[in-house]
Order: structure tokens, then C-alpha cells, then sequence
């Protein structure tokens, strides 16, 4: 079967060929009257990270549930490595991982882990490789319900990665897992996308999907807004963050024309802006007791938030 | 096939490893019919001692709320915990995973009708033959699979506790109209007049003619009927949760 391929570019002098691990073209779902995804194209390549982002309501989870082949389109084409995605033996290509699952109270790790497997059509020998890189050996016999957070996002993991997917759905993986949890767990995905496996992430973290992600893609009202690698969504906006400590409080910095987010970071508040110097004049106006102050080029964060406003307009 | 063993493996783990469970599905069927047996086991009804009667009337108590209470609970279960979800977008189909639970329930309802047995006749009012009690299993047992439908049809529309609740007042209010407990002979006229219509009655009339050697055949389509009934209710009740 010769697969399709599409051209990346990493950089104006690189490029490479890539296998399409998912092909989404013209898709289109509503809910009666709701327009959830209308005609959206998204492409994941083999060993790509491609985070979807956007409000809640954007669309984002019915996409994922048509790749995942829990819905089907109503119009336009999803296809996992060229096979429908409702189909048995293309769903042995994906592996899915959700935001929270409750395990049934009277399995054993380890059950779940061969039963994935035999599941996913290989042999049941393929649990114990990826319980060991998973860290799970050592909780083989226990109950998986009672694992902590870290541990079962661990387990979802390795039983979806058990039958070595070619895409990887990922449905906010990380929320609730502690700073070390969450670094492993990209750390073996790092692993596994060097091997081709692309990966199709949705989350709300966007600093990290912007730390993780290859590509972004913003959904908002069930269209595409913008695409591209973090940076170039970030230099497509001429927005600022200001950063200070101030004692204004969040209605009033929301209020200030041009500030788009507004973002609590420790003791700092961070405040997108397409109008930083406007901005400053009012916090320097409004609080005498305004310390800390500096401007930095916007992050992802302010971006999304920059252009799903934009979008909005 | 390999993929069934696994699901039902899964199924029959959930039971041994919560035996409290088993209470409701075993111990309570079996503890009532024991106290009713010993009070009116030895009377006599329709040519059976009444002992033996109520193992099939009893009996089909017995094997609908264990096929009826837990697939429907089971399902409503993994539904709230996210874990259907999980097995949708896996590689196997759901029907296997559904049949499975249905499959797990088998076990456990023939252990019912075996523990029952084993009290009449301890208790020594159970007179007939072996084969004619293993037709009234088999017949129980497979005739309780529709039940299984109507259980998972529930099961894909509330949450766990609301399924037992519902179950129960599905099951508990056919199984006096139908005389599963008490002869129809002994309740108000108009329990019998319900009763042709439940197909927990016919259950129990088909049991109580393998003993009786009675007709079969208005039973068998009544409930071949309700089976109907129930796949239809349950797919249409799949495809509701789904959307």
C-alpha cells in the first residue's frame, strides 16, 4: 500500500518527507442546528507532535472524536495512516489516551495491560516491555483503581502504546500530574515519536503544548483559525506580555483596552496586549505601588488568546 | 474468540473479587426461596410437591435478577467511569464486550438455580427426575437472555445507581405479578389477567412445563417475542448513548 506523504518544513532550508499518520479533510459534524466542526483539514505526520488547541466549545473534542472513530463525519474524510478510523484494524494503529478513566475496581495492572494487547492483536509477551518502560513492573499486581493519578495516567499509557499505535491521541494526559510526573510522561513520548509515532495532542496547558508541540492548530466555533509551529503563531502577532506585580485587580486589568489575557503567575500577573504602551501608561497611572515590570514578546498563551480574539472580530 | 476470553475473564474477575455482590445475586434469592420452601415445600401443586414447583417459579426469580441486575449495572458502571469509552475506541467491537457481560452473568444464574435445587432437596421436597431439573435449567438459563437486553437497554441510558433502582422496580413488581413467589392461584384474579403479558410469567411457565411436561409453545414465542423487543430496545438504547 503506498502510504501518502506531505512536505514539512522544519526550516526555510530543511525539508523533510513525511508519512501522514492522519488526514482530515473537509470534516464536518453538527448537532442538529450546532455547527461543531466545519470543514477542517489536519494533517499529522509519523513522530509529529500536533497539539489542537482552543476554547472550550472550539470543536476540539468532537474532531478527536472523529479520529478516534467514535463519530463519523458528516461530510469530508478522516483517515488513520489511509484507513477509516471506525474500522477494527485501523483503530490497531491508534492509541488513545484520556483525560481521566476510571478502571474497573477488580483489575490488576497487569490485566489491563495484557488485555490490552491481546485487544489490540499482539501478543500478550508485549505487556511486559512496556510495563517496564512505563515504571509499572513494580505494580503489576495491584488494583488498578487503586493507583494514584500519575500512576494510571502511566497505565492508560502503556496500554495504549502496548500495541505500538502509529497516532496517538492524547486527551489532556498530563492534567493533575505533578511537575516530575508530567516530564516523564513526555519523556517517554519523546521515545516513542523518535520511533514514528505521531502524536495528536488536545490540552489546555498551551505552555506546554507549546514546549512538546511540533504544530499547533487553534479550532475556534469548529473552524481551523491558524496553523504553524509555536513561534510562527507567536510572531504572527505583534502583542506583548507585560509582567509586574501590581495590586489592580483582575476586572480592572481585563478592562484596559487592548489587553486580551490576563494570566496569574505566582506573585506576577501576566497581561497579553496588542497595546503595551497604552498598557503601561495605566498601570503606571493606576498603581503607585507597581513593582517587577517588564515586557517580553508574547507567549503561545497570549497568542491563542490574540488570535481566537482576532477571530472573533 | 481470544478477545471474548479476555472480556469475559475480565467480567468473571470483577465477580469472584467482589463477592459482596454475590449477596444480592445468589445469597438473597437462594435465602428467600429457602424460607418458602421449608413453610410450603412439602404441599402439593398441580402434581408437584410444591417444593419442586418453586424451584422453577423460584428459580426464575433467581435467574432474571441475577441476568437482569448485572450487565445493566456493569455497563452503566463503565459508563460513568469512562471505561466503555475506552473500549469503544479499541480494536474490539462492543458487541463482544456486551456479550461478555452477558456471558459473565451465566455462571452465576445456573449457581442459583444449583443452590436452589440442592435446598429442596435437602429439605425433601424435591421429587423430579435429573433430567427433566437439567432441562429446567437449560431452559432457564437460556431463557433469561433476553432479560440480559432489557438489563443493558437500562444500563446505556442511567448511571449505576439509578440502574439498580429502575432494575429493581422493573423485577420486583413482575416477579409477584407473575407468581415467581406465590402461586398465581393464591393472588387476586387480575394478577393472572397482568401476568400473560409479562415475560417473566412465561419464563416461569416454560420452566414449570419441562416438570410438568405442560405446553410449551405459547411460552416459547411470547418470550422469543420479548427478545425482540429487547434487542430493539437495546440497540436503539446503544445508539442514544453513543450520539
Amino acid at each position: 500500500m503506498t502510504l501518502p506523504h506531505y512536505w514539512l518544513s522544519l526550516s526555510p532550508s530543511t525539508l523533510i518527507c513525511m508519512e501522514k499518520v492522519l488526514e482530515v479533510r473537509g470534516a464536518r459534524f453538527d448537532y442538529g442546528a450546532t455547527q461543531a466542526v466545519a470543514g477542517v483539514d489536519l494533517d499529522v505526520g509519523a513522530g509529529e507532535c500536533v497539539a489542537l488547541l482552543g476554547p472550550n466549545g472550539a470543536g476540539k473534542t468532537t474532531l478527536v472524536n472523529l479520529v478516534i472513530g467514535l463519530l463519523a463525519a458528516k461530510e469530508g474524510r478522516v483517515r488513520v495512516r489511509g484507513g477509516d478510523p471506525r474500522i477494527a484494524s485501523t483503530r490497531r494503529q491508534l492509541g488513545v489516551v484520556q483525560q481521566s478513566l476510571g478502571f474497573p475496581n477488580t483489575l490488576k495492572v497487569s490485566e489491563l495491560v495484557t488485555g490490552a494487547a491481546v485487544r489490540a492483536g499482539v501478543p500478550r509477551s508485549a505487556a511486559g516491555p512496556v510495563m517496564a518502560e512505563l515504571d509499572l513492573t513494580d505494580l503489576a499486581s495491584r488494583r488498578a483503581a487503586k493507583l494514584s493519578g500519575g500512576q494510571k495516567q502511566r497505565l492508560q499509557l502503556a496500554m495504549a502504546l502496548v500495541a505500538e499505535p502509529r497516532l496517538l491521541v492524547l486527551d489532556e494526559p498530563t492534567a493533575g500530574l505533578d511537575v516530575p510526573a508530567r516530564r516523564r510522561f513526555w519523556q517517554i513520548l519523546a521515545e516513542r515519536r523518535a520511533r514514528g509515532t505521531g502524536v495528536l495532542l488536545t490540552t489546555h496547558l498551551i505552555e506546554e503544548s507549546s514546549a512538546v508541540a511540533d504544530r499547533v492548530v487553534v479550532l475556534d466555533r469548529g473552524r481551523v483559525l491558524a496553523e504553524g509551529t509555536p513561534d510562527e503563531l507567536v510572531a504572527r502577532l505583534p502583542d506583548r506580555t507585560v509582567i509586574a506585580r501590581t495590586s489592580l485587580v483582575r476586572t480592572r486589568l481585563e478592562a484596559i483596552p487592548g489587553v486580551v489575557s490576563v494570566r496569574d503567575d505566582g506573585e506576577h500577573v501576566r497581561l497579553g496586549t496588542r497595546a503595551p504602551e497604552a498598557l503601561l501608561r495605566v498601570l503606571l497611572a493606576e498603581d503607585p505601588g507597581l513593582t517587577d515590570l517588564r515586557v517580553e514578546g508574547a507567549g503561545l498563551e497570549e497568542a491563542v488568546a490574540g488570535l481566537i480574539e482576532r477571530g472573533a472580530a | 474468540m481470544k478477545v471474548f476470553r479476555v472480556e469475559l475473564a475480565d467480567e468473571l474477575r470483577g465477580v469472584v473479587r467482589e463477592p459482596a455482590a454475590l449477596f444480592f445475586s445468589i445469597l438473597m434469592p437462594v435465602a428467600f426461596f429457602a424460607l418458602f420452601v421449608s413453610l410450603f415445600g412439602k404441599f402439593s401443586n398441580g402434581g408437584l410437591s410444591a417444593g419442586t414447583a418453586m424451584v422453577a417459579t423460584f428459580g426464575a426469580f433467581g435467574v432474571i435478577s441475577v441476568v437482569l441486575m448485572n450487565p445493566g449495572i456493569g455497563v452503566a458502571a463503565d459508563r460513568e467511569r469512562g471505561w466503555l469509552r475506552a473500549k469503544r475506541v479499541s480494536a474490539v467491537p462492543i458487541s463482544v464486550t456486551l456479550a461478555a457481560k452477558v456471558v459473565a452473568a451465566l455462571p452465576y444464574a445456573a449457581g442459583v438455580l444449583l443452590a436452589m435445587m440442592a435446598t429442596a432437596a435437602i429439605t425433601g421436597s424435591l421429587d423430579a427426575p435429573v433430567p427433566a431439573l437439567l432441562r429446567m435449567l437449560l431452559v432457564l438459563v437460556v431463557g433469561a437472555l433476553p432479560f440480559a437486553l432489557l438489563s443493558l437497554a437500562i444500563g446505556f441510558q442511567v448511571g449505576s445507581g439509578t440502574a439498580a433502582a429502575v432494575l429493581n422496580a422493573v423485577l420486583i413488581p413482575s416477579a409477584v405479578v407473575s407468581g415467581l413467589w406465590m402461586p398465581l392461584s393464591m393472588m387476586p384474579a387480575f394478577f393472572a389477567d397482568i401476568a400473560r403479558f409479562l415475560p417473566t410469567y412465561h419464563l416461569a411457565g416454560l420452566a414449570t412445563a419441562q416438570l410438568t411436561g405442560g405446553p410449551v409453545w405459547a411460552h416459547v414465542f411470547a418470550l422469543l417475542g420479548f427478545a425482540v423487543v429487547a434487542a430493539g430496545l437495546a440497540a436503539v438504547s446503544y445508539r442514544h448513548a453513543r450520539s
